[in-house]
């Protein structure tokens, strides 16, 4: 049981009345108590998941994927968005490719314009990479592995870029989501009664609104000429808006299954022990509740960031996900099933697509499973 | 209740209206005259919150209206036959994804690490990880043209409804699944089922008596937010499926700027989704003995 | 009561279930109909006056019939409720004369009333029909759909005592008591002042307002009276003060004679009768039921070869054969179903399926697929695909860059590698094909001359050139045909363009009100002639939408409606659209082609440039289509 080992996990609040020396020791004692808590809190865990295989082989896919998405620019893939409509639709997978014909120009001027051709506007960082690819691999490009779409553009580079668009939507809306979720869930479960009730209700009125809706009239509010141009002051795009709203809409489930939790959990011993010590609410409630809420947080988070990668799919197949020449997965899967037909199937179109979701998600399942089992205190004696 | 109602009716009615584009907009523009005429038949040209205070009148009780696209039906006409449609599909894909979902994870569960409880995980991730118009694509490809076993869509007999309600669910099914195993092996490992054990119960009453109920909690919870989702996806499989539900009539309310509709629509879903929740609510007291009744 | 409660809980949740489940699966069977077809979107109404889609013209061309309709194949209006008409000299007047003995689906008789009544009610401005200017070519027609008046205009007065419709809705019939006479005078109150910052709406609504207050004096039988649509002192309270009908050129020779008087010679005339806007309705069952419970299935009354069984929204509507219809021994289905179907992969899905006989659309990606196979019916059709350039914007003002921008695009790739259904490449506005027509064709692709002329405009190889936009609504095709330019232009112009997504609202919001750069059209021929097209870009025209003009354009529009002698007439609009060719205020991109997939077992279906089917024309050969799906071994 995680009673005894939270209960002196929890310094003491406000012990008043208690004399200096006392109040030193005790604090030399909690010291001493925190220390051996925070190294072996951490050091378990990450010893738990590195016994666990498919945990570790979902960690190295993911750390790998977001470094090939980082660095994309980099790899010597094809261009995401030049087409080539007359010679080279449709192709199923094979091993040619188009060379960049980048290289070997030296005018700024038409550098640039082949660059955009090539991979639209790019921030700095992208810039050095392509650099350093021309370096290293001069004009070379991988063959069309993954087969070319209905524009004869080459699907592996595009997945790679895609992933890119795809990645930071999920994370980062499922951050935003995340952090209001916790926080505001934890308060209404913990405070109870009124402030409960209350906060709970407003969850309630958000819940039954019909978030679909919100999202089309935002988003095409968003896309006005005008207020795109002055969010655009900002540094705000499409995209960016894109996730803000998405995470604003997630945190609601991310509340009420915190709530539920704390509710249960609050009348436990280690939260009367805390309280008989002297903790405040806010204490309570963000060192010792949301800790022991880690586990189903994470499962949460695990199977948000795929919610919400799904989302972005649903967008794009109702035509409201992002725009070209910025690409993403679902945008791809989209494009994927419109050739699934009775009379051909173009199945390189929707497999690898498919493909890549399916295996971002499933490694994003399984690491959350095995963090779940290191994290979680309750199965230390197992 | 009612106050939920009236948030919801007014954000969508002011976000409606604020974006750019009316519902009387077609291909080819009209002469000023004719537009002048049409909107006066629908008392657009009346100032905003005389609009907002006519509306809300009506909808009070429960008359929205005529569409203003589908011009021979009511809004309450559209709903009365768009919500049983969407309600029967609905039902089934629930009912599917909490049985096999439940079943599922209480194996999974239960032999923990072993081959069935990885290939289950592993299904119950694959029908997550996979978008459900790719899922209803690759399905009536296998089992309409290369098995032919069932049509490819439109609604009227239980075979129509068999592979829309199976791609509506198979990723809820999957998430209880899921949902259910973490529930599970959280109260597996807690002291009361050690002394349900050690009493000497028979593991099949421990499971289903005690431990499920402690594991079920996540899984209710989980409804309402699955109910919402269920009639979100019911847009795309109802598009994909040709099927007259209301999940279609959502979107093309929406994009088309049929304000009536749209407005219903709302309210429906709203209702819906708020009823839901509280039956969730209700639920989650009576199984979890750790909530007081009150 | 607690733990009753509780124990209880798992029952009553699975009674509910099961309730659920059982509800859920009861179901009413259909019998099969004889013909089926995917008619894309739901339609919008039964009611010929209300709607201008095409699937609804589907639908109501097997409900309501005009007084011709189209040949299948060759598009010639043929005698359909007229048996015959004649024409005057001046080419102005058009007597039709009905067949004898027609009869509604109620069996009352069916007379040339009916169509001046039902002409009065599509023109009548409280109808709002959006396709009223389709009958603009009659005398005074306009005139009294607008409302606009002038003092010594014919009038007639609708007294405010409408009688209460049962309905419970306020209704436009049975009107309420007409009073006829001459406008003497209109006495307006002072026009309201308009801040700048309104718009386009609200200034609407604020001059709709002052015109309630009008007074109208008008002179009846010798007497003058006065009339008023809002309460003023001295006035009759009046709902309509318009133009008289009675001298709309419609006119009841007798029960048999229609005789129509036009504006000026327009020789497609006879092709709006085969038009459904202009359909007689029923008068009795409009006036006893209203708007819109007239058309439902219970109380509609129709003309056509078959009647309105029942409707179920974005599922199907169900059509019964009409046996009082004048040639119902030559129709050839008892039962026929439009399908809703919005997305054309299921649509084809449901042809393959044996679920549907004929599907108007197919998905662009299997057409290069469905080419080689014999029930794949595809023909050039009258309508274009072209690019709106807002000449108001720089740098699409200059007329060297709006050659520039259409001198680089290769129309050709655009059909042959992404439309790929044997789309035609477009130079001119007005597709080929047109009897007497020589489409004016502007300057062939030429990239060289494209960079020249970005130049000279002060924009070489696009440095300095201001970013624009292609703007268009969502969908699949326009997305990938703007991809292309944008990366042509790129490629060879050195120009930066962005595409802009808006869904269906906001992108007509946009376009019309100028706000882009260039938007994505698509122009649709409402009859077989050049000036469909045309007449469209007059100056301040509706659906100009580009803020262009040309006073030398519009004097040979103007002039082509008064030409009687057709070569004449063609030649004229044919210099029209060489100055269209060459100021290029649109950018045609191509030309449409059906895209029909039709059972080899259905006979009487026919391609041609308008698309149009009628169900009537059609039908199937039962052994065959049993041979036929037996063979892809549907059951």
């Amino acid at each position: 049981m995680a009673t005894s080992s939270s209960a002196t996990q929890h310094p003491a609040g406000g012990t008043s009345g208690t004399s200096q020396p006392e109040l030193e020791r005790y604090a030399r004692l909690l010291d001493e108590a925190r220390q051996i808590k925070g190294v072996s809190l951490g050091l378990d865990a990450w010893r738990r998941l590195r016994r666990n295989r498919v945990a570790m082989i979902s960690l190295g896919f993911l750390i790998l994927l977001s470094l090939l998405a980082l660095l994309t620019p980099f790899l010597p893939l094809q261009s995401p968005i030049e087409q080539h409509p007359q010679d080279r639709q449709f192709l199923p997978p094979r091993t040619d490719g188009v060379s960049l014909g980048l290289a070997s120009i030296n005018s700024p001027d038409e550098y640039r314009q082949r660059f955009e051709q090539l991979f639209h506007k790019r921030n700095g960082f992208d810039h050095l990479l392509v650099r350093a690819r021309l370096a290293i691999f001069g004009d070379w490009t991988i063959g069309s592995l993954f087969g070319t779409d209905e524009l004869g553009r080459d699907v592996m580079a595009r997945l790679f870029w895609g992933a890119r668009v795809s990645l930071i939507v999920g994370v980062v809306a499922t951050l935003v989501s995340l952090v209001i979720g916790v926080s505001y869930g934890a308060i209404a479960g913990y405070m109870g009664g009124r402030v409960d009730n209350a906060m709970m209700r407003l969850v309630d009125v958000l819940y039954s609104i019909p978030f679909i809706f919100l999202v089309i009239f935002l988003i095409s509010i968003i896309n006005e000429e005008t207020i795109s141009a002055r969010l655009q002051n900002y540094g705000i795009n499409q995209i960016t808006t894109f996730y803000i709203v998405i995470g604003a809409i997630f945190w609601l489930t991310m509340a009420r299954v915190v709530r539920g939790q704390v509710i249960s959990l609050k009348n436990e011993q280690f939260v009367e022990a805390a309280r008989t010590i002297g903790a405040g609410s806010f204490t309570i409630i963000f060192r010792h509740l949301v800790p022991n809420l880690l586990s189903i947080v994470i499962v949460y988070l695990t199977l948000t960031i795929p919610s919400v990668m799904l989302f972005e799919a649903f967008l794009s197949f109702l035509g409201l996900g992002v725009s070209p020449p910025n690409v993403s997965w679902g945008l791809m899967a989209n494009d994927g099933i419109q050739v699934i037909t009775p009379v051909k199937i173009y199945w390189w179109l929707i497999l690898f697509p498919g493909l890549a979701l399916a295996m971002t998600l499933f490694g994003l399942n399984f690491l959350g499973d095995g963090l779940r089992d290191a994290l979680d205190p309750r199965m230390k004696d197992r | 209740m009612v106050l939920t109602l009236w948030i919801v009716f007014t954000v969508a009615f002011f976000l409606m209206r604020a974006v750019p584009g009316g519902p009387f907009q077609e291909d080819r523009k009209l002469p000023p005259e004719i537009e002048a005429n049409i909107r006066a038949q629908f008392n657009l040209d009346a100032p905003l919150h005389e609009q907002y205070l006519t509306h809300l009148g009506r909808a009070a009780q429960l008359d929205f209206g005529s569409s203003y696209k589908l011009k021979d039906f009511t809004v309450n006409e559209v709903i009365a036959q768009g919500f049983p449609i969407s309600a029967s599909l609905g039902i089934f894909a629930l009912v599917f994804a909490f049985t096999l979902g439940t079943a599922a994870g209480i194996i999974s569960a239960l032999r923990r690490q072993s081959w069935l409880d990885v290939s289950f995980m592993a299904m119950a991730t694959l029908g997550i990880a996979v978008p459900n118009f790719v899922l209803a694509s690759l399905c009536i490809v296998l089992f309409v043209f290369t098995m032919k076993l069932l049509p490819a869509a439109g609604w009227g007999s239980l075979e129509q409804i068999i592979l829309p309600a199976l791609c509506l669910g198979a990723p809820f099914a999957a998430y209880i699944a899921r949902l259910t195993r973490t529930g599970m092996l959280d109260v597996l490992s807690q002291d009361f089922i050690k002394t349900a054990y050690a009493k000497g119960l028979h593991p099949r009453r421990v499971i289903l008596r005690h431990a499920l109920r402690g594991a079920i909690l996540p899984v209710v919870s989980y409804l309402g937010p699955a109910t919402a989702g269920i009639l979100t996806g019911s847009l795309v499989l109802e598009r994909i499926f040709a099927l007259p539900g209301m999940g279609s009539h959502f979107i093309d309310a929406a994009t088309q700027r049929d304000y009536t509709l749209a407005m219903g629509m709302v309210l429906v879903y709203t209702l819906l989704l708020y009823t839901m929740n509280m039956l969730v609510d209700i639920s989650y007291a009576l199984i979890d003995p750790r909530v007081r009744l009150d | 009561m607690q733990h009753a409660a509780r124990r209880m809980f798992p029952y009553i949740a699975l009674v509910l279930g099961l309730g659920a489940v059982t509800y859920a699966v009861s179901f009413g069977t259909l019998p099969p109909a004889d013909f089926t077809w995917v008619n894309e979107t739901e339609i919008q109404s039964v009611d010929p006056q209300k709607v201008t889609g095409v699937p609804e013209g589907r639908v109501i061309n097997c409900l309501f019939e005009g007084l011709y309709r189209f040949h299948p194949e060759t598009l010639e209006p043929m005698p359909a409720l007229a048996e015959r008409h004649t024409v005057s000299d001046d080419l102005k007047t058009y007597t039709f004369y009905l067949r004898p003995g027609l009869t509604w689906s109620d069996g009352s008789p069916l007379t040339a009333e009916d169509f001046r009544w039902s002409w009065m009610r599509f023109l009548h401005p409280e109808n709002a029909a959006q396709y009223a200017y389709q009958l603009y070519y009659v005398k005074n027609a306009a005139k009294y759909n607008v409302g606009e008046l002038a003092a010594g205009d014919s009038v007639e007065v609708e007294i405010d005592d409408r009688p209460p419709h049962p309905s419970g809705r306020e209704q436009l019939f049975p009107r309420g008591t007409i009073l006829r006479g001459t406008l003497v005078s209109i006495t307006k109150p002072p026009e309201p002042e308009l801040a700048d910052g309104l718009s386009e709406e609200d200034r609407a609504d604020a001059l709709a307002q002052w015109k309630q207050r009008w007074s109208y004096e008008v002179e009846i039988d010798g007497s003058s009276r006065h009339f008023s649509k809002s309460d003023l002192d001295g006035n009759q309270r009046c709902r309509h003060v318009l133009f008289d009908y009675n001298h709309v050129g419609v006119r009841v020779i007798d029960e048999r004679t229609l005789e129509v008087t036009l504006e000026n010679p327009t020789p497609y005339f006879l092709q709006l009768m085969a038009f459904y806007p202009l359909y007689s309705v029923h008068r009795a069952t409009i006036e006893e039921h209203g708007v819109p419970l007239w058309t439902k299935p219970e109380n509609i009354v129709s003309s056509g070869p078959f009647q309105l069984q029942f409707r179920r929204i974005r599922d199907r509507t169900r059509m019964v054969k009409n046996p009082r219809y004048w040639n119902a021994q030559s129709v050839a289905f008892n039962v026929i179903d439009a399908l809703a179907v919005n997305s054309n992969t299921t649509a084809l899905n449901l042809y393959m399926n044996g679920q549907a006989d004929w599907i108007t659309d197919v998905p662009g990606p299997v057409i290069p697929i469905l080419q080689d196979r014999a029930d794949f019916n595809s023909q050039p059709m009258l309508t274009t695909y072209f690019y709106r350039l807002c000449v108001e914007k720089p740098p699409l003002d200059d007329i060297r860059v709006r050659q520039a921008l259409n001198l680089a695009i290769d129309k050709r790739i655009i059909c042959e590698a992404i439309l790929r259904a044997g789309q035609v490449p477009a130079r001119s506005l007005v597709p080929p094909g047109l009897a007497g027509y020589e489409p004016a064709e502007g300057a062939e692709r030429n990239v060289e001359r494209a960079k020249e002329l970005l130049a000279q405009a002060g924009y070489p190889n696009g440095r300095g050139m201001p970013r624009i936009t292609i703007l268009y609504n969502t969908l699949e095709s326009h997305r990938t045909i703007a991809e292309r330019i944008q990366s042509e232009w790129k490629k060879h112009l050195g120009i930066d363009v962005e595409l802009e997504n808006q869904e269906w609202g906001v992108y007509l919001d946009r376009v019309r009100s100028l706000d882009y750069h260039i938007a994505r059209a698509a122009w649709v021929g409402d009859y077989a002639d050049p000036n469909t097209f045309l007449d469209m870009f007059v100056t301040g025209g509706e659906n100009n939408e580009t803020g262009w003009g040309d006073p030398e354009y519009d004097r040979l529009i103007a002039l082509a409606s008064t030409q009687s002698d057709p070569a004449e007439r063609m030649a004229t609009l044919h210099k029209a659209e060489e100055i269209l060719m060459e100021e290029l205020p649109i950018i045609p991109v191509y030309f449409y082609v059906s895209k029909n997939m039709v059972r080899p077992y259905v006979g009487g279906f026919h391609g041609n440039i308008l698309d149009r089917h009628d169900i009537v024309h059609m039908s199937v050969d039962a052994e065959e289509k049993d041979r036929v799906l037996e063979a892809e071994g549907i059951h």
